[in-house]
């Protein structure tokens, strides 16, 4: 039996593994496990914990850090086509308003009566704009402080060019928004993030949590599915950096955002059939090739790592470049840099990072349509806590039994270590085909470069890494959205992507691969009425081709297999009433299995555990089912979704008799696959009691089950909902001023299998946080926005069940966040 | 599509090409053909008298998934005799093979090796004899005394690496990384 005293947990007393002294017990292999610690735990009871979040959702609450006004406004109109006043649907329909020095863009798309809606938006003057194939762009003021607004816009079908608004997000998003689940960070939103990683950045959105590896490595989990079930998106072309490992975070700036949306669910079709779990999708608004040069400046302090990060952007048009005309430009510079993490007894020894980064866009708008090409190079040397780089099974015992040795605070690096770069060039192109649609290619080139230092053996006394990886990633996509026939409205395309890795360094981990990859798909959306129905189709082709290895003892085949199969979803939306939406959706996806699945033979950096892959494992595939319902009221929002997701031939890392070395004994995993089954609720709600005050809550809750064995999966993340209250207002020279409040309540992770150490549970922990902050004050006769907040206010002890370090150490205590940013020009 | 963009697009679909064709065709699996450990560790055990007792035991995949080599060469000792021994660590997956020993006596402060013998069957004393820089015990050269009764039994050899922990003269199991963890077999005779 499992006692309490075996949850891992943020004691300072026994700052590691209380209650396990003895807790190896037994020669090897028995060692290895945890042995029939607990009994079956009663899985859906803690779902209370969503009801009961929903009931303070209607109580009213939200984590959604969404600009609030004093009001809230609701503006609505309809589209009409200027001449023969036929009602104009699916129009990009975008509400802009400047809050200080920051534009927040709402997006909506007219529905198939030219209907548009926007909910709770500022009192205040908002810039709308329209778009629509074959019809000039609209844009007008509208004026809300007064009162709420219905009006009529009529869109006269294009003969003259205008420049091309620019907006954060693109088409694929529209087509999925309304029958998938997701969430969209806004530049207000991002900004109030600033500084922190992208896995930091959304984790407070429904339906997302993180892997953390201390402040320096945050990876994204979506409905309790991580790594290459998880797709990032950057600026429409797929980020390919070596996600398969559970230590290697998104190499992206994450300054360099100006919309970050989370998908959760399958959403296969448009962006790949490994999607599984959900894509992240990072958006950049495109730059505008007229307009005078402005900038900003962004500074931001941390007090727990003693971080700072500058960012520095700098964007215009009118540059005349021989041969193109004029264009536009973008250019950013990013630094951050951080020492040792603090947990509140302790500093975390080597977890500090550095990181630089820059990027260069240029665009242009022409009456063919428009053209941006980016080049961004994002590099970081980063520390991986002393302690988890245990030497072998009996240093990892003793990590973890040993109270945390307090290491000084240094901004020094040591080993073990990781340096990242990854290059990335980005061109995309749309052609504006009149009525026959509009035609988009992006062709993507990416070059990651990862090296990771050991701190063991010989390779210590010498500087090159244990690991070296790098990874070469074309990819060419081309997609129509074409203009409506027969009432349907959507996308067709194709896409390839050709891969090559070298395996360098030491060390082996994984073989050198070749992959190539090509799709075809289609995504179409039809409305009748209050009824949205919506399907899409894929077909794949996986080709991998595995470099020979053979030296030193290790034997790693040459070989080729390819895979290929289809994915597709089908979903509906009906308007039940005024503000009410319900969805229903289905999604089948599948992904071949990855080299480090089928190959990887070694052991992991920073967890001294030792993974064998199956050259033989098959596809995997999944069928998920979601159904959500959403309200926009005039002062209450509600968003509320549940899904079971089930996935067979699901690979994962089972684990097995101990690997026996020169270096001693290492645990060890073998990658195998069986039937697994994920099901889960999520809650986002929002409710504005007063003009000035917001309640705001979300929350989630997973279970996922080895359905072969009955026991839970590992790395699901625990319960949790965030409850948070938010006070706005206006003054003249101050702007426009918020203080928030919240707090993060986890529930223990006792949702775990056994059979190994790593999966030990975890205790509950609840978290405060709050923030104070303007956009728009003047200080020093200048507009800025300032802002300072506070995570873990009352410097808490605890440890997530999704940090890779809480075998070993607490995870960080206090961190007071001062943030600036001041616009140029 | 106007004449300047027409050259835009083909000046990009150029460069993509080109990017293209560099990046393809040239992965590799080659991660330094040499690994960079140790593959084997030897114990020289030299009695006052007569020749050295060689003994070693070999990795041949380093930290691959097989286990090591049996140990090569039987360490038998005279009940009540004295040896004086060596440990050398060497990488032989390498051509010429590297003697890792002179790494570890260069960072002294930051090695011991520990020399732990089982408990059950016939028992030997293992001594320290070297120091670090900072007269704490090394490790490299010890002294064996064969116990009294004859019969099998095992040696562990551990080489501990201090890096974040401190060295401690005192302790008796390494308290840092472990770089070796091995068991030799030896039997006493009469």
């Amino acid at each position: 039996m499992m006692t309490a005293s075996q949850y891992l947990d943020g004691d300072a007393a026994n700052p590691g593994v209380p209650g396990r002294q003895p807790s190896f017990p037994g020669p090897m292999p028995s060692r290895f496990l945890t042995t029939s610690l607990h009994a079956r735990v009663r899985r859906w009871r803690p779902l209370a914990l969503g009801l009961a979040a929903l009931a303070c959702a209607l109580v009213g609450v939200v984590a959604l850090p969404a600009p609030l006004a004093a009001q809230a406004r609701h503006l609505h109109g309809v589209l009409e086509d200027s001449a023969t006043a036929r009602p104009l649907g699916g129009a990009m329909v975008t509400a802009a308003w400047l809050v200080g020095a920051t534009e927040t863009v709402r997006q909506t798309r007219s529905d198939g009566a030219g209907r548009f809606d926007f909910r709770d938006l500022p009192a205040r003057r908002v810039l709308l704009r329209v778009r629509l194939l074959g019809y000039a762009p609209a844009e007008r003021t509208v004026d809300l402080t007064a009162d709420d607004v219905l009006l009529k816009v009529t869109l006269a079908e294009r003969r003259v060019q205008l420049s091309e608004v620019a907006v954060t997000a693109d088409t694929l998003v529209d087509a999925l928004e309304r029958v998938v689940a997701m969430s969209t960070l806004d530049r207000a939103a991002l900004d109030a993030t600033r500084g922190q990683t992208l896995g930091e950045t959304i984790k407070n959105l429904p339906g997302v949590s993180v892997i953390q590896l201390g402040p320096s490595i945050a990876k994204p989990v979506i409905r309790g599915l991580n790594s290459q079930r998880v797709l990032v998106m950057n600026g429409g072309v797929r980020q390919e950096d070596q996600q398969w490992g559970t230590e290697h975070a998104p190499n992206l700036d994450s300054f360099d955002a100006d919309a970050v949306t989370v998908v959760r669910g399958a959403a296969t079709v448009l962006y790949g059939p490994d999607a599984l779990g959900g894509v992240v999708r990072v958006d950049q608004a495109m730059v505008s090739d007229t307009g005078r040069m402005r900038g900003e400046v962004a500074l931001n302090g941390f007090s727990n790592s003693r971080q700072g990060a500058m960012s520095l952007s700098l964007q215009g048009g009118g540059l005349q470049l021989p041969g193109i005309g004029a264009t536009g430009y973008r250019l950013r510079l990013t630094s951050r840099v951080a020492g040792n993490g603090a947990s509140p007894d302790y500093f975390l020894s080597n977890t500090g990072f550095r990181e630089l980064n820059g990027s260069a866009t240029f665009g242009v708008q022409r009456g063919w349509g428009t053209s941006e090409l980016a080049i961004s190079h994002f590099g970081t040397e980063l520390g991986v806590l002393r302690q988890a780089h245990a030497g072998n099974f009996d240093d990892l015992e003793r990590a973890m039994n040993s109270a945390p040795r307090d290491s000084s605070f240094t901004y020094t690096i040591d080993r073990p270590s990781q340096r990242v770069s990854h290059t990335a060039a980005r061109w995309r192109t749309t052609f504006d085909a009149r009525d026959a649609g509009e035609v988009e290619v992006v062709y993507g080139f990416q070059f990651n470069n990862r090296r990771e230092y050991d701190n063991h053996g010989p390779l210590r006394f010498q500087n090159v890494p244990a690991f070296h990886l790098r990874l070469f990633t074309n990819s060419l996509d081309a997609r129509w959205k074409h203009p409506q026939w027969r009432g349907l409205l959507g996308t067709v395309g194709v896409s390839g992507m050709v891969q090559g890795n070298q395996t360098l360094g030491k060390a082996f981990l994984i073989p050198g691969f070749d992959l190539r990859q090509g799709a075809v798909y289609a995504q179409e959306e039809w409305t009748a009425g209050r009824l949205m129905l919506s399907a899409g189709a894929r077909a794949d082709i996986f080709s991998q081709t595995t470099i020979a290895f053979a030296d030193a003892g290790i034997r790693s085949p040459a070989g080729t297999k390819s895979w290929s199969g289809f994915s597709g979803s089908a979903g509906a939306s009906l308007q039940l009433a005024d503000g009410w939406t319900a969805s229903l959706r289905a999604a089948r996806a599948w992904r071949p299995p990855t080299v480090n699945e089928r190959y990887a033979q070694g052991v992991h950096h920073g967890t001294a555990q030792y993974e064998l892959g199956a050259p033989s494992l098959r596809a995997e595939r999944s069928l998920g089912v979601e159904t959500g319902v959403r309200y926009a009221g005039e002062s209450v929002s509600l968003d509320v979704a549940a899904y079971d997701n089930t996935v067979n031939d699901f690979i994962y890392l089972q684990p097995r008799e101990p690997v026996l070395t020169i270096r001693g004994a290492f645990p060890a995993f073998n990658y195998a696959q069986t039937e697994a089954r994920l099901r889960g609720v999520e809650l986002a709600a929002r409710w504005s009691a007063r003009s000035w005050l917001e309640l705001q809550a979300t929350a989630n809750a997973v279970r996922g089950t080895n359905r072969a064995t009955g026991e839970p999966l590992f790395d699901m993340p625990a319960d949790r909902a965030l409850v948070q209250a938010r006070i706005t207002g206006q003054r003249a020279r101050l702007g426009a001023w918020h203080v928030g409040l919240g707090s993060l309540l986890v529930r223990r992770q006792d949702g775990v299998p056994e059979g190994t150490i790593y999966t030990l549970p975890t205790r509950g922990y609840s978290l405060l946080q709050g923030e104070i902050g303007t956009a728009g004050a003047t200080l020093f006769g200048r507009p800025m926005d300032v802002s300072v907040s506070v995570t873990n206010a009352l410097d808490t002890r605890y440890r997530d069940y999704l940090s890779r370090y809480r075998l070993f150490v607490n995870d960080p205590g206090r961190d007071v966040v001062m943030r600036v940013r001041v616009p140029i020009g | 599509m106007s004449m300047r963009s027409r050259r835009l697009f083909t000046g990009a679909s150029t460069v993509a090409f080109a990017f293209a064709a560099a990046a393809c065709g040239d992965s590799s699996t080659a991660p330094g053909g040499e690994q960079e450990l140790i593959s084997r560790v030897t114990l020289t055990l030299t009695p006052t008298t007569g020749a050295p007792i060689v003994s070693f035991i070999e990795d041949a995949d380093g930290n691959g998934p097989q286990a090591p080599s049996a140990q090569s060469g039987a360490i038998t000792l005279t009940r009540g005799a004295t040896y004086t021994g060596t440990v050398k660590f060497e990488n032989r997956l390498v051509n010429p093979p590297e003697d890792i020993t002179e790494e570890v006596e260069e960072e002294d402060d930051e090695h011991r090796v520990y020399y732990t013998v089982s408990t059950f069957g016939s028992s030997i004393t293992v001594t320290t004899l070297d120091t670090d820089g900072s007269g704490r015990p090394l490790g490299l050269q010890y002294r064996v005394v064969a116990g009294p009764t004859t019969g099998p039994g095992a040696l562990r050899v551990v080489l501990c690496h201090y890096d974040d922990a401190p060295k401690v003269a005192s302790s008796t199991s390494c308290q840092g990384d472990t770089d070796i963890d091995v068991s030799f077999n030896y039997t006493i005779v009469n």
